[in-house]
């Protein structure tokens, strides 16, 4: 196919990824929207001039700096975190097929599969018993683990396609397990493991359910249970809404966007030549 | 010299006060200059009423404590509507929070022992006297967790109440006037209907559509059945002529055109939104509007009235304010609420566009807060606050929003939608006191 | 070879230890809760299996599993089988005609709902699909109620999570295909296989693992699907669009009835476990 039929392909799927876009511009309209603007005109129209006073009034409001802080420290701990556990275990379960290893990967993805409400008085009462309600250490262990549960089942099913080979001529070599594992297997999948981190980054982000149960003081909490303040028992402030999605939103996608260059990068060390 | 002689009662006060809470379980630190932190919870807005008169309490509270500072945190309210068991049953515990009212939200806590019994406070000063009978029965819960009744473990701040906002421009264009009685008020929605607008703005996601059906039952209804429904006092027929008028006559409406067929899956904020820019002639919902509506309608004069037809409306107290039992400043606590129902702070909580609760009438001087302030007065006089629909059993806002939701979209009879919000009510009836 | 295997079990250590104490321990004092009557804070009070007894005849409970058929095929099917298209177009077919800098543009367009935090995604489709002003009825010219007419809402929730769900088999798929020998391409190409036989007979095969883990792993979610149900619907209109974990965070949190949440919950937590289970068999026997 060569002439028009490319462009039509890429056309198509840039109309796509503008459908896909498209909320996100409504959230850039309303944030810089004023209150009474948006009561005339609804959430739809186009703002009558820019008005960053929700943004700034959010800001300082929340003490946003801070929340940004926290939200950083518990997404990057949890996403370095659990993507060294996956490793570990996948590991043992893709290539060192140990015994058992369907009900282990069953038992990790229970994990996952829990639903969160569930997990909710439990682990309040745990956390209560060791000290840790209240501080983001407690989130950043649940959360690591959780992830970390889903990270094994990915890393051991596409760990478990390793060609055997390499592993054996590595053998050969004199190489140790431990070795093997940081200069071979690492390596081979690190396209996956930057998923990987790149997926647990967001995702604890995102993550309002734990954090709002287990931070409690303004000091440990995260964005996410911070844009939740602006919703009211009876109704919400949708234009400041609006400012604080953008700011809630914003870290996030600049580090997707930083790191999802590293995916392409990974082609040529990824290959399984 | 004088400021050195109030400090000094004041000082007083607090060791007096300090000595009284010692007989608690909670040890104070001797209050003798040594610095103290009151924590405080909220979840309003800074600048909705109650968040700008709050913010003078704290200050003047820190004015007349010197060594005492407020640690105010702002709370989410979803936060605080789940996490509030957990919270009070730990050590992070703040002093004074506020908190729902209700027998699920404040009943439910003080049945768990959470809430510290704010009986011999509220008598010793003087709380009990400055809120009147409606508004008292938010605040005492007995031990079954059930309001009405029993020890103090709330003080409420404001009111807050359902009524009719309208389009004054929307009225006079199409040459209605506010209706005084119930049939003037259908004759209203049937002039509108005919012109082809739909007259009241509603929200079947949320609380605004069984706030309505709600209202219409209320206009069959007497002081005995709202007893009966809210209180438990004696056994509610959901086929009697209080709901099946409500249900019936909402089922009409829709039918009639006087609310939209399509407002089932919308948000109270989209109601909002559409009276407030002028899409429909009737809104009918809280006080907690009113002040939103004052400031961001610019494009028509509006003005509100009471649903006609009946004395009673949904409202109630505000939310509460509670001491966690495991506080650690109590006294500071009830210092703290004594400053909130001070005529200084309900003066500004009165101007600010809400309803205060001991406020000074003739403090009050913005023509707006002084027609909303009179008419939660006049309601009151009549004791006409019954309360909200989805009180009386935990976890009912939701059935009710089915419910109605099925009125709307018309997917229900008015007599199936009755019985199915019936059985979650009796089945609560049943765990009562479990 | 029996003694290298054994050497392997090292690694899952610290991961078991965590594991023991954030989720069996927590899930086993779930299950307790489960047989009480419990408001979450003081004594449980022991009622045997009360709760699952009620929870056999509770009809709401059962009515929302079924809404999760419906989900899991908006949240797992659907995406998997446009995400396959997608990834391979943007792997094989953009990236090398338009360069892996358009490639990787797109995706991470593709990419971007799930990035956005579902409380606000919530309110943002509320606007869109609003039935007077929406945008939605504007742009296709109808009048229809998405979120508040019965019959229509589960369909609509279901077209908000194709879109949420998009992106994660795309940038999955995308991963999995640069594991993949570009010889089998390059091969492919010079036996002039066309696009669509390439896309059968390389990609699908060579990124079967990353097939599972994305039909399972959405499985899941699907079946525990709480928070755009919440923010979009809250199970209406009348229970339209209910889920069991709505409702049994109805129970948690709206009506601090502990014990029965847990037993809703512990009997999710087992239907999901049963489903992982079966699905990892099959996917044992595939490999």
């Amino acid at each position: 196919m060569r002439g028009p039929g490319r462009w039509a392909v890429l056309l198509a799927l840039a109309v796509l990824a503008v459908v896909m876009l498209f909320p996100f511009v409504l959230v850039a309209l309303n944030a810089v929207k004023s209150p009474a603007d948006y009561s005339t005109h609804g959430p739809l129209s186009l703002p009558d001039g820019l008005y960053l006073q929700g943004l700034a009034d959010f800001w300082s409001r929340v003490g946003f700096g801070g929340k940004l802080w926290n939200s950083l420290l518990i997404s990057a701990s949890v996403a370095v975190l659990a993507v060294v556990l996956s490793v570990l275990n996948a590991y043992a379960l893709g290539i060192g097929r140990v015994k058992g290893r369907l009900s282990i990967l069953v038992l990790f993805l229970v994990a996952n599969t829990l639903p969160q409400e569930a997990l909710a008085y439990p682990l309040y009462y745990l956390a209560k018993a060791t000290g840790l309600y209240d501080t983001r250490l407690s989130v950043i262990i649940v959360m690591t683990v959780i992830q970390a549960a889903f990270g094994t089942y990915l890393l051991s099913a596409v760990l478990g396609q390793f060609p055997k080979e390499i592993l054996e001529a590595a053998a050969i070599d004199g190489a140790g397990r431990l070795r093997a594992l940081w200069r071979i297997v690492v390596p081979i999948s690190r396209p996956t493991l930057n998923v990987l981190l790149i997926f647990f980054f967001i995702w604890t982000w995102n993550e309002f359910f734990l954090p709002l149960i287990f931070l409690i003081s303004n000091d440990t909490q995260t964005v996410p249970v911070t844009l939740a303040v602006l919703q009211g028992e009876k109704f919400m402030d949708a234009t400041m809404s609006s400012a604080s999605a953008l700011l809630g939103i914003v870290p996030a996608v600049a580090f997707f966007l930083i790191f999802q260059r590293t995916l392409t990068r990974g082609v040529t060390v990824g290959a399984i030549k | 010299m004088v400021r050195l002689r109030g400090a000094a009662a004041l000082a007083a006060a607090v060791l007096v006060l300090s000595a009284c809470g010692s007989g608690s379980e909670t040890p104070s630190p001797a209050s003798s200059g040594q610095p103290r932190v009151l924590k405080l919870w909220h979840y309003e807005t800074p600048d909705s009423a109650m968040g700008k008169a709050w913010a003078e309490a704290i200050k003047k509270f820190e004015a007349s404590h010197p060594n005492v500072t407020v640690k105010f945190e702002s709370k989410g309210f979803e936060q605080i509507q789940k996490t509030a068991s957990m919270v009070l049953n730990s050590d992070e515990a703040p002093d004074l929070m506020e908190y729902n009212k209700g027998n699920a939200t404040a009943g439910l806590l003080s049945k768990q022992g959470l809430l510290t019994d704010l009986t011999e406070e509220a008598t010793k000063r003087g709380w009990d006297k400055l809120l009147p009978g409606g508004l008292q029965t938010t605040a005492r819960y007995d031990d079954r967790g059930v309001m009405g009744t029993g020890n103090w473990y709330g003080i409420p701040n404001y009111g807050e109440f359902v009524m009719v906002y309208y389009n004054k421009d929307l009225f006079d264009k199409h040459k209605v006037r506010v209706p005084t009685t119930f049939e003037e008020f259908t004759a209203a929605l049937d002039t509108f209907v005919k012109a082809g607008v739909t007259p009241i703005a509603n929200a079947g996601a949320e609380y605004p559509a069984q706030q309505i059906f709600y209202q219409l039952a209320l206009t069959k209804a007497q002081k005995p059945w709202l007893a009966a429904y809210q209180s438990y006092q004696g056994k509610v027929d959901f086929h009697g002529p209080e709901l099946t008028y409500g249900a019936q006559t909402f089922a009409d409406w829709v039918k009639k055109g006087y609310i939209a067929k399509n407002s089932s899956g919308l948000k109270a904020e989209d109601m909002g939104v559409s009276f407030m820019n002028g899409k429909f002639p009737m809104m009918i919902s809280g006080s907690w509007w009113y002040g939103r509506v004052a400031s961001e309608v610019k494009d028509f004069q509006w003005g509100h009235f009471l649903f006609p037809g009946t004395t009673l409306a949904p409202g109630s107290s505000g939310n509460l304010w509670v001491v966690p039992e495991k506080a650690k400043n109590k006294d500071l606590a009830y210092d703290f609420i004594d400053i909130t129902m001070s005529k200084d702070v309900q003066n500004l909580l009165g101007n600010s566009g809400g309803v205060p609760v001991a406020a000074d009438p003739a403090a009050i001087t913005d023509a707006r807060s002084k027609e909303l302030i009179e008419t939660f007065n006049k309601l009151t006089t009549a004791d006409g606050l019954a309360f909200y629909p989805d009180w009386p059993a935990p976890g009912y806002y939701d059935v009710l929003v089915a419910g109605v939701q099925n009125l709307i979209n018309g997917s229900k009879t008015p007599a199936q939608v009755l019985d199915e919000i019936a059985k979650p009510y009796e089945d609560n009836l049943a765990d009562i006191g479990n | 070879m029996r003694a290298r295997t054994r050497g392997y079990w090292l690694y899952l250590v610290p991961s078991l230890v965590l594991f023991l104490a954030v989720i069996v321990v927590p899930f086993l004092m779930n299950v307790g809760a489960s047989f009480t009557r419990w408001s979450g804070v003081g004594t449980p009070r022991w009622i045997g299996l009360g709760n699952y007894a009620r929870l056999l005849e509770d009809e709401r409970f059962w009515q929302s599993f079924q809404h999760n058929v419906g989900l899991i095929v908006a949240m797992a099917v659907v995406p998997t089988a446009i995400g396959l298209v997608l990834a391979a177009a943007l792997f094989d077919y953009i990236g090398k005609r338009f360069g892996p800098r358009t490639a990787s543009a797109l995706r991470a367009m593709y990419y971007l709902p799930q990035i956005l935090p579902v409380a606000v995604a919530g309110v943002v489709w509320g606007w869109m699909l609003h039935p007077s002003y929406g945008a939605v009825n504007q742009i296709l010219g109808l009048d229809l109620d998405w979120l508040g007419d019965p019959d229509l809402a589960l369909a609509t929730v279901m077209g908000v999570m194709v879109w949420f769900q998009l992106g994660y088999p795309v940038v999955i798929f995308m991963a999995g295909l640069q594991r993949v020998d570009p010889a089998y391409y390059e091969a492919a190409e010079i036996d002039g296989a066309s696009w669509w036989r390439r896309f059968w007979h390389i990609t699908i095969p060579q990124i079967r693992p990353e097939i599972f883990v994305v039909l399972l792993t959405c499985t899941i979610a699907a079946l525990k699907v709480f928070g755009p149900i919440f923010v979009l619907t809250r199970g209406g209109p009348g229970n339209a669009t209910m889920v069991p974990s709505y409702f049994s965070y109805l129970n948690f949190f709206q009506k601090s009835n502990v014990g029965y949440g847990s037993a809703v919950a512990t009997v999710l937590a087992l239907i999901i476990i049963v489903v992982t289970f079966l699905f990892l068999r099959v996917q044992e026997r595939e490999q």
